[in-house]
């Protein structure tokens, strides 16, 4: 059990010190790699059709333009001045081109 | 449209202008814009709740009668994002604006509700609702708050964006209201709104063979575009279906055909919505340049950090369950008080004999020992209401996903659970939220375990007795600790047993945690004593039907048949022969080989039998059982003292140690023992023989988890050498 997780924590750092490049980076990731107050754009939602159906409907679409505001227990992002907190597995599954800051 | 009715009045005769037709609301809107406060600012207190045929979400309804002295019926439908169903509430919502929905009148009217705070994302559900073709109101809510944060909205401009009324409201002060009706009454009149977007020539090509396959079923126009788009975006089985084979083969052929242009047809909705919002926002409103980060996102700093964020979590709860048992005190003694006032003063009035122990004991003991407990439930529900209002609920969701989905359970569930402390009912029907319909039951299954307010009444009674009154640390009083335990000991089982559902009956995924946070409000008073009020306005309808009736049953057995002592016998004495002897004494001493291994004698036997039905009336038995033939104490005071002094007559040693009233708590934490709660969960789970079977499930596992847990308390503690 403590090894699987030493293995999700370095994926996660393996991830994060990939794509969330303070000057931001040309190539897509997933959401849950983004920094605190990254902008990204959305490039997929890969969830199930269900899930997907409500990101999209809350704001969360493919194009659309988000912002982590915090990554301490899940995600919560900036969608269109509103907050949306996601689950970090969730996040995952949702490809992002970061912005430049 | 005129027409003359027979037997109408011969001309010439004096006419009284015939009131206009009735109309029919729909209030609808995102969660979290103040459709509740608008709701009760239009309807005031004349408001009926019920349940949608067939299902058991909530079926909320007022009236009003406007300036032309119309009644008008608003329909307050579940909060929703969208006009694409997740969740069951979200499905009667949109079967209601549709007109299909099983016993309810097609709507004349919708209002909308937006948050004008947020207003971007609350207009997709407004886009949805424009193309129903219905006359629409929008009510432009929170215009403070969004004063407050400098957003300033160009209201006629909106107007003309959105073809329809838009009325800025402040709900919580009751601004905008009387203009909110007056457009309610002038909106059958106005032009029908439309789609205010168009789509690209390309996709709108492709799916025209949809729209017209939905036309086909009897559709208007605006609304089978609408579903055309809908149904492109939302994956649901059930849906095409509605339409028939013809719309789901259309459907098919629509999404191959936006494929082969490069289109994604589930994205296709809300990126044309948002494009069209997109252009709205920046013509109507102005915001004030992004400086740093909101008063919210600040707060969050601190409520969401990584360790002391759980910590004040769990401060706050225990600030919560301290104050339920310290603040409520004074008060509950004052009723407590009152009771044992108004027995007394009406015991004067009555002679002696069956009637006066019958309104004393029976009816003003057996209900005033447990409406005793309605300050503690009007707390609780406070608490509760405004941990709602102020945006906390949502961040606590936010904080337990995490070690909820641990168990299996889904970050929405957390909502339910906190809401079981209350009362389990409502926190069932609750559940309706999830949309995963294992992670549902899952929660159903363990909501009961959540020590509800009905729990209370007994939990208090026994601290009281048997809880010696110290103080912890200077700080804690070791009553309140030992409720705090018995609130945590059912809530940690809650979790064990959901990880035991969720890898056994209902293993499966669980749905990732998508959850809205509200910006950070403080609770208003007016909504939130509202909200009490009702909720504990439930609990004396409860106590004044079920638990009258119980009582009154209850007193009968216990008083016949009479036993006659010989003279000069002792009080207590002739009082126990008298309930030994009756038919509730015959009842106990029957259950009592079944109590007897977790050290209960046939007296508490009895009342856990009788409150099998209800909780709560466990106080009202004992009340009643220790009332019968002592007109002189009424009341849970009296109560508490005459459990502390109650002796075996056999042996002189005290009836009720510490450890048997603490083996009694665990017992009642853990045991189902609601009517209600069984039939909510019936329905909840189902309905039928699923529904039943799940409401066996539950009914079992908890009797034997109660069962078992006071048996090795009882023995447990004995062993240890707590005998006393």
């Amino acid at each position: 059990m403590i090894r699987r997780w030493l293995q999700t924590k370095r994926e996660a750092a393996a991830a994060k010190a990939d794509c969330a490049l303070p000057q931001g980076c040309q190539h897509e990731c997933a959401l849950s790699a983004c920094a605190v107050g990254g902008q990204a754009i959305v490039v997929r939602v890969s969830c199930s059709h269900h899930d997907a159906c409500r990101l999209r409907a809350l704001g969360v679409y493919e194009g659309a333009r988000v912002r982590v505001v915090d990554t301490r227990h899940g995600l919560i992002l900036d969608v269109r001045g509103s907050r949306l907190a996601l689950g970090t597995a969730l996040a995952r599954l949702i490809s992002v081109l970061p912005l430049a800051a | 449209m005129t027409s003359i009715a027979p037997g109408a009045p011969p001309a010439g005769a004096p006419r009284t202008p015939a009131p206009p037709a009735p109309l029919r609301v729909a209030l609808v809107g995102n969660p979290n814009t103040g459709k509740s406060t608008v709701f009760n600012a239009l309807t005031g207190m004349r408001q009926k709740v019920g349940n949608f045929p067939g299902v058991t979400v909530e079926r909320l309804e007022g009236n009003y009668r406007d300036e032309d002295g119309r009644l008008v019926t608003v329909l307050d439908l579940p909060g929703s994002y969208s006009l694409s169903p997740h969740a069951p509430d979200e499905a009667i919502a949109l079967d209601v604006l549709l007109g299909r929905a099983e016993g309810v009148p097609p709507s004349d009217v919708i209002v909308v509700v937006v948050d004008a705070h947020n207003l971007d994302r609350n207009l997709f559900l407004t886009s949805q609702l424009l193309e129903l073709g219905l006359p629409l109101v929008v009510a432009l809510n929170q215009m403070d708050a969004a004063a407050g944060a400098g957003i300033r909205i160009d209201v006629p401009e909106l107007i003309h964006e959105l073809g329809v009324a838009v009325i800025p409201t402040v709900a919580t002060r009751g601004e905008g209201i009387d203009a909110l009706r007056r457009a309610i009454a002038r909106a059958p009149g106005f032009p029908r709104p439309a789609r205010q977007f168009a789509l690209d020539a390309a996709a709108a090509a492709n799916i025209a063979p949809l729209e017209s396959a939905l036309r086909d079923t009897g559709l208007a126009p605006a609304v089978a575009s609408l579903e055309a788009l809908r149904l492109l975006a939302h994956v649901n089985p059930e849906d095409p279906h509605r339409y028939g084979a013809a719309v789901e083969h259309a459907l098919q052929r629509a999404r191959a055909e936006l494929a082969a242009h490069g289109v994604n047809a589930h994205a296709l909705e809300a990126e044309r919505r948002y494009h069209w919002i997109t252009g709205v926002m920046q013509r109507t409103v102005q915001r004030p340049p992004p400086g740093g980060r909101s008063m919210s996102d600040r707060v969050d700093r601190v409520l969401l950090h990584r360790v002391g964020g759980p910590l004040i979590f769990l401060a706050l709860m225990a600030v919560v369950f301290q104050s339920i048992f310290t603040w409520a005190q004074p008060l509950m003694t004052r009723v407590g008080a009152f009771f044992d006032w108004l027995g007394v003063t009406v015991g004067a009035y009555l002679p002696a004999g069956d009637l006066r122990s019958l309104v004393q004991d029976g009816i003003i003991g057996g209900v005033g020992s447990v409406l005793t407990f309605l300050p503690q439930i009007a707390i609780l529900f406070l608490c509760i209401g405004i941990l709602e209002d102020s945006g906390y609920m949502a961040r606590a969701a936010y904080l337990m996903d995490r070690y909820m989905r641990r168990v299996g359970l889904h970050g929405r569930s957390f909502i339910p659970l906190l809401s079981g402390y209350a009362c389990a009912v409502p926190a069932i029907m609750s559940t309706r939220s999830i949309e995963e319909p294992k992670d549902r039951i899952a929660t159903i299954m363990v909501v009961p375990l959540m020590s509800c307010s009905a729990r209370l009444p007994v939990y208090t009674l026994l601290i009281a007795a048997f809880v010696p009154g110290l103080t912890l640390y200077g700080l804690f009083d070791l009553r309140g600790v030992t409720l705090l335990v018995m609130y945590l000991l059912g809530t940690v089982t809650a979790f064990l047993v959901a990880w035991v559902f969720r890898r056994t009956l209902l293993r499966g995924p669980t749905r990732p945690l998508i959850i809205e946070m509200p910006p950070y409000r403080l609770p208003r008073i007016r909504p939130l004593a509202m909200s009490v009020w009702q909720r504990a306005m439930l609990f004396v309808r409860r106590a004044g039907t079920i638990i009258l009736s119980l009582s009154v049953v209850l007193w009968a057995l216990a008083t016949y048949p009479h036993t006659h002592s010989a003279p000069g016998t002792p009080a207590a004495a002739a009082q126990e022969a008298q309930l030994s002897n009756s038919a509730l004494g015959h009842v106990g001493h029957a259950i009592e080989p079944a109590v007897r291994p977790l050290g209960y004698d046939w007296k508490i036997g009895v009342s856990i039998a009788a409150s099998f039905a209800a909780r709560e009336v466990f106080v009202s038995t004992m009340s009643t059982i220790y009332g019968v033939g002592d007109a002189d104490t009424a009341g849970t005071r009296a109560l508490r003292d005459r459990l502390r002094d109650e002796r075996n007559p056999a042996t002189g040693a005290r009836a009720y140690t510490p450890l048997v009233a603490v083996g009694l708590m665990v017992f009642y934490v853990f045991a189902m023992m609601c009517m209600s709660t069984m039939a909510v969960t019936v329905r909840e789970s189902g309905g039928g023989r699923t529904g039943w079977k799940w409401a066996a499930v539950q009914f079992g596992y908890m009797l034997v988890i109660a069962y078992g847990a006071a048996w090795l308390v009882y023995h447990g503690g004995r062993a240890l050498g707590y005998a006393g």
